[in-house]
């Protein structure tokens, strides 16, 4: 209760002292780390009240946020393949504005030739996607065929790791992530598959699979049958699929513990039970809920969202042949 | 409520901006975390020779022979994208041979290695391969 009343004591004195609008600024400019302008970028203000305003940075960079109520603002400045910028404690008086500016650097690829912002952008942005009802198979169940952009994480999660998993995440974050499986052409596991590159589900009534260009292709059986007592694919399990109403439903065993769950780098065991929901609402978007159950590793089961859009016709999933020529292994050294 | 309905306007907006954590960890999406390998505080510009430029897989390899102010010449390796990231922003497995003279920028290995990665590889006249074209639309191959 404390802060809501010192901010209304704050804008009542501001207003007093310059007579005019009620609201302050926060303006700035965003550029990266040659000092070139970084338009689109996300601005987000946040108050000590919890209210939170937003702007985006135009052609030059600049952005404004205007009228916003008195107070003490944590500013966050977010372009993809950027890291993002924050900065806490900027006071926010009425008539005044109060400038921050913020240099974006680079992450993931550093900004290498191919692997850029742009590329990042495109990744992880939303994608136009076409209009109309969701095709359905002969059968009448819904069709997911086709070539799909990226997925976008909607919602990361809140995993509650055993200490030994907390353990292993920081362990990895605090190493950049140096120990990725993919960094040494190993499975990235199927809760990363499809977040970087877009991928091809293919379908008819006995098999449903996802066709991937920088991972091993993933079946999930849709023809009733059960799980192995040994799993024949263990990088990705074994996966079953029955219907919900027009939800896919798949429930996934049988995996080894050497893969990654996300892009925190949390760990799991072979105890895993992953149970993944589909949903194709129209033509062009695809919903995906996974439910990660691994009391190996988890105090308690925990759901992540991801969510994508129908790429053209004319799309193609190439092929990566990770071993080719993979010269990064000895340079990995983390920290 | 005060800024209750900017809230609301946010939260359906959270995922394209990617605010926090999110972001933060990002760099597990790539082939391997680039950051576990090059410094991001070790800056490097190599002007030279291009000797050979590796068109494979996990990550195409240009090599260039650059001089320093002595007159010694190291021959660097800069990693670039992997040669289908390259493809769709537009690079070709011909867009640079053997004699080329380029100015590559970058940054350094952690290890003290001659290797590092590829920012911008510049032209003699001043133009950038390929830099900045944009991608399909974030569509996985054309």
């Amino acid at each position: 209760m404390r802060l809501p009343t010192s901010a209304a004591c704050l804008l009542g004195v501001a207003l007093i002292a310059f007579g005019q609008g009620t609201g302050g600024t926060i303006s700035g400019t965003v550029t990266d780390v040659d000092g070139r302008a970084v338009p689109g970028a996300q601005v987000q203000a946040k108050n000590e009240a919890g209210a939170q305003f937003q702007a985006k940075a135009a052609a030059s960079g600049g952005y404004t946020l205007a009228e916003l109520p008195a107070g003490t603002y944590q500013i966050t400045i977010a372009s993809p393949g950027l890291q993002p910028f924050m900065k806490r404690n900027v006071t926010v008086q009425a008539g005044q504005t109060a400038r921050v500016d913020a240099s974006l650097v680079d992450f993931a690829s550093l900004g290498s030739v191919g692997e850029d912002r742009t590329f990042y952008a495109n990744a992880f942005g939303a994608h136009d996607a076409p209009t109309g009802p969701a095709p359905r198979t002969p059968d009448g169940k819904p069709d997911f065929s086709g070539v799909w952009h990226t997925l976008r994480v909607v919602d990361p999660g809140k995993p509650e790791p055993l200490p030994w998993a907390e353990e292993v995440t920081k362990e990895r974050q605090a190493n950049n992530m140096k120990d990725l499986p993919s960094a040494r052409c190993l499975p990235i596991g199927i809760t990363l598959e499809g977040l970087l590159l877009g991928f091809r589900i293919m379908q008819n009534p006995t098999v449903l699979a996802f066709l991937y260009e920088d991972e091993l292709p993933r079946q999930i059986y849709l023809d009733g049958r059960k799980h192995p007592e040994e799993s024949l694919s263990p990088f990705v399990g074994h996966s079953v699929g029955k219907w919900e109403g027009d939800t896919l439903v798949v429930d996934a065993v049988g995996f080894n513990d050497k893969t990654w769950l996300d892009i925190q780098g949390h760990p799991h065991t072979d105890k895993m039970h992953i149970v993944e929901r589909y949903r194709r609402k129209d033509l062009g978007h695809l919903d995906v809920e996974i439910t990660i159950d691994d009391p190996g590793a988890y105090k308690k089961p925990w759901s992540m969202k991801r969510a994508t859009e129908l790429a053209g016709a004319d799309e193609e999933v190439g092929q990566y042949v990770c071993t080719e020529n993979n010269r990064d292994v000895q340079h990995l050294v983390g920290k | 409520m005060m800024g209750a309905e900017k809230v609301g306007m946010m939260k359906g907006m959270a995922g394209a901006a990617c605010f926090g954590l999110l972001c933060a960890a990002m760099p597990a999406l790539a082939h391997h975390a680039f950051v576990a390998e090059f410094d991001a505080n070790k800056r490097v510009k190599v002007s030279g020779t291009v000797t050979k430029l590796e068109w494979t897989n996990p990550h195409a390899w240009l090599y260039v022979d650059g001089k320093d102010e002595s007159g010694k010449v190291t021959n660097w390796a800069f990693e670039m994208g992997s040669p289908n990231t390259l493809i769709r922003q537009g690079w070709r497995r011909t867009a640079l041979k053997e004699g080329d003279q380029v100015t590559v920028e970058g940054y350094a290995a952690k290890d003290g290695s001659n290797n590092a990665n590829a920012r911008s590889v510049t032209l003699p006249d001043g133009t950038k391969v390929f830099a900045g074209s944009p991608a399909t639309d974030g569509g996985p191959a054309r």
